[in-house]
């Protein structure tokens, strides 16, 4: 059986950077590595809101990116 | 005039780490930046090759300045 092996977390947070002609907002994303592969929900989410404060723009969304590699 | 905030971390072996946040929130609050240092700290979610971090270093704004130039 194959298997996946966790390799790596990335923290990806989206802003709003303004509205686009139709309403829409504009989204800007900020990417973080060196993020530990066992952190929780929570925790990402007291950084995310830790570093959103220190932001002129709004916090759209925060996102988790994880990569695994694929052994079989 | 691009504008970064770099929030500069201590790690367990005595390196630096930075992260940046783009268009920060002016003026710089330094009681603000301190609490959400100490948050992001809290988080423990980053892991660098030199360990985690573990002390609040320094902040600053960081200011980049494009001139685009007609070439004839």
């Amino acid at each position: 059986m194959a298997q996946a092996l966790l390799e790596g977390t990335k923290l990806r947070l989206l802003f709003e950077a303004g509205i686009d002609d139709e309403g829409k907002p504009i989204l800007k994303a900020k990417s973080f590595n060196n993020i530990t592969k066992v952190a929780t929900a929570d925790q990402l989410s007291q950084a995310a809101q830790a570093i959103a404060v220190l932001c002129n723009d709004k916090l759209n969304k925060v996102e988790r990116n994880d990569s695994s590699e694929i052994l079989g | 005039m691009a504008k970064t905030l770099e929030l500069q971390f201590g790690t367990e072996f005595g390196k630096t780490a930075r992260i940046t946040v783009d268009n920060p929130k002016e003026p710089i609050d330094g009681e603000v930046v301190k609490l959400s240092m100490a948050q992001i700290m809290a988080s423990d979610i980053f892991t660098t090759a030199s360990g985690r971090f573990v002390a609040a270093k320094g902040a600053r704004v960081v200011e980049r300045n494009v001139t685009d130039y007609e070439l004839v």
